[in-house]
């Protein structure tokens, strides 16, 4: 460190003015009026993930083709990455800030790429506990709690109705968006962690909660919503009025299922759409009947655009008022158009029947699916519910100490995504009731960033890499996989599109543009030399993914 | 970014160079790759002052302070020094501003470059007197605002081009440099290095406080400038190979003029001419380049 | 080794032998031999760079440039040329380098003029380098040797001036000294402040009101210094080669009633008229002023004080008040006792190159034993009526 000179006598002062020391003790720190702080930040993709996941972190780990690690990553988090990477609608692709630049990133297609490329690695108990979990429910919410709970060493028995464990995810989702051995895979490795599994055990039936209770340090309620909401309209107690849900576990546990050569589907929704792409590739015609709008349906946007690239035929502002038998041994289902009246109680205009537009159209089997409502008939009273779901906080704690409750059966979107993220919440939430713990806040909520924080001059354009889909031909005739996964080198192309939103990847154009030499490379990332640092402000414009903020400095 | 170029640093933090300045930046890269036995001829400018007043020095290598119009005869001066004491592996290096280089300084220079004496003079260019308080120079742009050209009565003539007044002196190596583009800078740099004889930089340094823009914008507004062809990049070796080394984007003028207050009396019909003199050079620019036969 | 050459090739040798490495130079008439010489006299000469700049400001700026890496350095220049130097002489002065340059002495334009006066030299008074006048082609010679010594001691530069034609183009016989009687008198140099890439630093610097004064006193002291360092040299020299040089020469003045007090060439010209009136028995004597800066002011007191009357002839003017010589004559007096203060008569002639004949020496001297006291400060002598 150099230090400041006085030349006080002038014997001291040479003859010329030659230098006698470096500026190292001008601090110019001190013409300050902002500070450039170094912090990351929530990219937007982990802010939206219900999961909680990394997601720039392993979008990250595949720019480097660590495709083992990556999965790893997200496998801290998540159990199901395969899944995810295949029926997620991935609510991250739809804030993530590349879109304002070429085009968000294919986030979907890279988890699905870890999860191709990644190695499986044997997931274990950190230290067996003595607390013992019931899970019930085998669906996604029961799987992914008992997972994390068997990561953290508690012993964990998940009950589930069915003959097999997936809950939605196993008889819900038709194979062609999710493979079987894909999802079997995936439960196995859950399974293997070493949870005991208690299958054809129904809740109230072939065990009650009181038993449980006693049994069990806490319960986990996963069993979902399965019963068929009712179309309230004559001729739904007809036989060949079959439930969505019915027809799809059906498909899906391979039971013999034959709708005739056209069905009716009425609903908008996924299971709606799964049906009637299910029918189109037995062979059979479909025709959905919604009575709102294409634009007001809840069905993902994919879904129905590839229905109706396999020619399933939708009948938009039609409303089914009557169903009867007719002559020929088919069904007739007499339909109402509508037109779109005013702003109902879920925020869409509601549909308003035209009179006189009455008309039928004639099918073997007709399909509902207008929803799924849970069921509570097990629920003892002390556990609060209301609007026929469980009442729970985002962390899954009821109103019981020692029972906490996820999945379709509490109020939160209806998701894969969101089911495994309440399963994870419900874990963590159960290990802090065993240890007596209080959620900590964090102490301060980082921001997250927009694309206005970003510097898009330092990335090229660079179109995305689509997922590869199969033409709607080989869809129908194969029932192949509808979405391809990505190959190796077009995963690590698409990966290296990411911004990195917010989090710092030592790129170094702080420390390259910073006129005074005031930040350094340091272990974690950059250091500034406050000593020095003028809080010009280049740092932070130059930072392309808005890592640094400019905080004013205190008076003193 | 990751550039070809040592860590090392030749220069020392506490230099006073007002925030958000460019100068020290272009400074930087270029000692970066000239390394340790290099002597800096420096007359008048903002550096004058950044470099540290007595008893202070902002650099690890040797500098000596010029009379305004003096720094390539005092280079050529220091070059004939070290010849006859047979150091012919020092880099004499020129760091003159854009006064001292189109203006003052220039008879010095255009003595050198015909004598071809083996420096490398390095104008680094904010397009004004700014040391003195913001006058014009003959590197002023056309219709900017200065303290001596008011909003009443701006600039009223064209900037020298003096990378081509420099290349018609046929001195084996002239280029153009910017500070939002160290690597180009770099590569150009370690290019001249290898070379003897007078070689020329005009690297463009955007002045905060001279052309009215908040302090954090300035790598952006060099940027700009490249981008919307008002500062092509672009080298001339032994006069007549232009080669332009990056395509910009084409932004349009009033992109980069909007962004600063020395412009912001411009009317829609300045901004035209602008744009109209900037595609012009620029055409006459690949022109030049395209036109070379070897 | 004699031989008649020319003032400006005198200067030439007085160079090659200094073992000068960088020279840079611009023409100017009447300089323009000396450069001439010099490129023939080093054309083979690698350890010689001789840079034919593009002005004369650029010239000494690169000898400042080259002074600074630690080499001996030269320049020559006259006039206009010196003229356009003068912020860089500043410059070198201040910059403490022992650049030795030769200024031929020309009037300053305008009007145009080629011919000698002392206006060029004379205006750079101020700027801290050391100033000699030259009375021959041997004193120029050898001048520049002992002015290499001197300026590397006290680290100021030394400006030797000769007058322009009179001496730059006239021919007389020089003797040349050998090489190695030079190498023994005037050592390697060796710089004191080098620009040095292994010990590197900044020169100079913007320096505040806290250091610049002292920096400049310490210049003063240096010239101070120079008198002492010039005598000593001068005797040196003598030494070696034979010829005795100091601030100034005392020509028949010990006894002397009318001092005539001049410089450079004239100074010539008085000597025979000295011999010519001391045969008529009129007590004449003659002080010449070798070293103008630094002014020898008690080689000047203690001559002066024993005459009844000083006449001081200057080839100069400084517009608004007089001769300069006469005027550093008449304040280096100034600050004694009235009994050493003769009155001090100031002549002003041959501007532009006017021939300084016997004729205005007869003329001057007449003046002065008419008169017991100066009428006025100028006494124009030769202008036409």
């Amino acid at each position: 460190m150099s230090k400041k000179i006085r030349l006080d006598r002038r014997k001291d002062i040479p003859p010329i003015a030659i230098s006698l020391e470096s500026t190292l003790s001008i601090k110019t720190g001190t013409w300050r009026y902002f500070s450039p702080l170094h912090k990351n930040k929530i990219p937007p993709c982990n802010h939206e993930c219900p999961i909680g996941q990394d997601v720039r972190g392993f979008i990250e780990l595949i720019t480097k083709e660590k495709f083992g690690r990556a999965l790893d990553l997200i496998r801290k988090d998540n159990p199901f990455a395969g899944v995810t990477g295949r029926v997620c609608y991935h609510p991250c692709e739809s804030v993530c800030n590349r879109e304002y630049f070429d085009g968000y990133v294919s986030i979907g297609a890279l988890e699905r790429a870890a999860s191709d490329f990644g190695s499986d690695k044997k997931k274990k108990a950190i230290k067996d506990k003595k607390k013992k979990v019931a899970i019930l429910g085998g669906g996604p919410a029961g799987l992914a709690c008992a997972y994390h709970l068997r990561l953290m060493g508690y012993q964990v028995t998940v009950f589930e109705a069915l003959p097999v464990l997936g809950g939605m995810l196993r008889i819900g989702i038709p194979d062609y968006r999710l493979p079987k051995n894909v999802l079997d895979k995936e439960i196995s490795a859950i399974i293997d962690m070493g949870i005991e599994v208690r299958t054809d055990t129904r809740i109230g039936v072939d065990i009650t909660m009181k038993e449980l209770e006693k049994r069990y340090d806490a319960v986990f309620i996963a069993t979902g919503a399965q019963l068929n909401k009712k179309l309230d309209i004559p001729g739904e107690e007809l036989e060949k009025v079959v439930s969505g849900l019915k027809y799809l576990e059906d498909i899906n546990l391979k039971r013999s299922v034959d709708v005739g050569e056209k069905a009716v589907i009425i609903g908008g929704g996924n299971t709606a759409f799964d049906s009637a792409r299910s029918i189109v590739r037995a062979g059979s015609k479909a025709t959905i009947i919604y009575r709102r709008t294409l634009d007001q349906m809840p069905a993902y946007i994919e879904e129905v655009e590839q229905g109706i690239e396999e020619e399933v035929e939708i009948l938009y502002l039609t409303i089914p008022i009557k169903i009867t038998e007719n002559g020929n041994n088919r069904l007739d289902v007499e339909c109402i158009k509508a037109e779109l009246g005013k702003v109902d109680a879920s925020g869409r205009r509601r549909p308003v029947p035209v009179s006189g537009s009455n008309f039928i159209i004639e099918a073997d089997t007709v399909i509902s699916a207008i929803g799924e409502d849970a069921d509570l008939s097990y629920i003892p009273d002390k556990i609060k519910c209301r609007r026929g779901l469980i009442c729970a906080d985002e962390n899954g704690v009821s109103s019981c100490v020692t029972i906490f409750a996820g999945g379709d059966i509490v109020e939160q979107p209806r998701t894969v995504a969101h089911a495994i993220g309440s399963g994870k919440k419900g874990a963590l939430a159960i290990d802090r009731a065993f240890k007596k713990k209080i959620k900590e806040t964090s102490q301060e909520e980082l921001p997250v960033v927009e694309f206005e924080s970003l510097n898009p001059d330092y990335f090229e354009e660079q179109k995305r890499t689509e997922t590869p889909i199969l033409t709607p031909l080989k869809r129908i005739r194969d029932n192949q996989e509808v979405k391809q996964g990505l190959k190796k080198d077009m995963a690590v192309k698409e990966a290296l599109r990411c911004f990195s939103c917010g989090v710092c990847d030592h790129c170094e154009n702080c420390l390259i543009f910073c006129p005074d030499l005031a930040v350094l490379k340091d272990v974690k990332g950059c250091k500034v030399l406050y000593d020095y640092c003028k809080g010009c402000g280049i740092c932070m414009l130059e930072c392309p993914r808005g890592v640094i903020t400019m905080e004013k400095e205190s008076a003193e | 970014m990751k550039l070809k170029v040592t860590k090392e640093e030749y220069m020392y933090q506490g230099h006073t160079a007002c925030p958000g300045c460019t100068a020290p930046q272009a400074m930087r890269y270029v000692l970066k790759v000239l390394g340790k036995k290099t002597v800096i001829s420096m007359p008048a400018c903002c550096w004058s002052t950044i470099a540290g007043i007595f008893p202070y020095s902002s650099l690890k290598v040797p500098l000596f302070h010029t009379a305004f119009p003096a720094g390539a005869s005092v280079a050529s001066g220091i070059k004939a020094g070290m010849d006859v004491q047979g150091k012919k592996d020092v880099n004499v290096l020129t760091w003159a501003g854009d006064g001292g280089t189109f203006d003052i300084g220039f008879q010095a220079l255009s003595g050198a470059a015909e004598r071809n004496e083996d420096i490398i003079y390095v104008c680094y260019d904010n397009e004004a007197y700014m040391n003195t308080g913001i006058q014009r120079s003959s590197a002023t742009p056309w219709g900017a605002w200065t303290a001596v050209t008011p909003k009443e009565n701006p600039e009223g003539n064209p900037k020298k081009d003096i990378v081509y007044i420099m290349a018609a002196h046929r001195i084996p190596y002239a280029a153009t440099a910017c500070v939002a583009y160290p690597e180009d800078l770099i590569r150009k740099m370690k290019k001249a290095k290898k070379m003897s004889g007078t070689r020329f930089f005009q690297i463009l340094v955007p002045c905060s406080t001279g052309w009215k823009f908040s302090s954090e914008l300035s790598i952006k507004m060099a940027r700009m400038a490249v981008e919307t062809k008002i500062f092509p990049l672009y080298e001339v070796e032994n006069g007549v190979k232009y080669t332009i080394n990056k395509t910009p984007k084409g932004l349009p003028i009033k992109e980069y003029l909007k962004l600063q207050g020395r412009f912001k009396h411009l009317s829609e019909k300045d901004i035209k001419f602008i744009q109209m003199r900037v595609n012009k050079e620029w055409d006459d620019l690949v022109s030049r380049a395209s036109n070379y036969t070897a | 080794m004699k031989k008649v050459i020319i003032g400006n090739h005198a200067v030439s040798y007085g160079v090659m032998l200094s073992r000068t490495q960088v020279i840079a130079a611009y023409p100017i008439t009447p300089q323009t031999e000396v450069v001439e010489k010099l490129t023939e006299l080093c054309s083979n000469n690698k350890k010689v760079k001789l840079l034919k700049v593009e002005s004369e400001h650029s010239a000494m700026a690169a000898c400042i440039g080259a002074s600074m890496t630690g080499v001996r350095t030269f320049t020559a220049t006259s006039s206009q040329g010196l003229a356009l130097m003068h912020e860089v002489l500043h410059w070198a002065a201040g910059a403490r380098l022992p650049i030795v340059m030769i200024n031929v002495n020309r009037a300053m334009a305008a009007p145009w003029t080629l011919w000698a006066d002392q206006n060029d030299s004379l205006s750079q008074r101020d700027t801290g380098w050391l100033q000699f006048y030259c009375e021959s082609n041997q004193e120029v010679l050898d001048t520049i040797i002992q002015a290499f010594k001197i300026s590397e001691e006290i680290l100021l530069p030394s400006m030797v001036c000769l007058d322009g034609f009179f001496l730059s183009h006239t021919s007389e016989p020089v003797d040349i000294p050998l090489k190695k009687e030079v190498d023994a008198f005037l050592p390697k140099y060796k710089p004191k402040y080098q620009i040095d890439t292994d010990d590197p630093h900044a020169f100079g610097g913007v320096a505040g009101v806290d250091y610049y004064f002292e920096i400049r006193y310490q210049m003063q002291e240096a010239m101070e210094k120079g008198k002492s360092v010039i005598r000593k040299t001068g005797k040196d020299f003598k030494k070696v080669f034979g010829r005795e040089y100091g601030l100034v020469e005392e020509y028949r003045c010990a006894d002397a009633e009318t001092i005539l007090v001049t410089s450079g060439m004239i100074a010539g010209t008085l000597r025979v008229m000295v011999d010519e009136y001391r045969k008529k028995g009129k007590k004449i004597g003659m002080l010449k002023i070798r070293t103008f800066r630094p002014f020898p002011v008690e080689e000047v007191r203690r001559v002066l004080k024993k005459a009844k009357k000083v006449a001081v002839i200057d080839r100069n003017i400084s517009f608004g008040h007089s001769g300069i010589f006469f005027q550093e004559v008449k304040a280096a007096m100034y600050n004694q006792d009235r009994s050493k203060r003769p009155p001090i008569f100031g002549f002003i002639t041959g501007l532009g190159g006017r021939d300084v004949t016997p004729d205005i020496i007869y003329e001057i001297i007449d003046h002065t034993s008419l008169h017991s006291e100066p009428k006025s400060d100028i006494i124009w002598v030769g202008l036409k009526k």
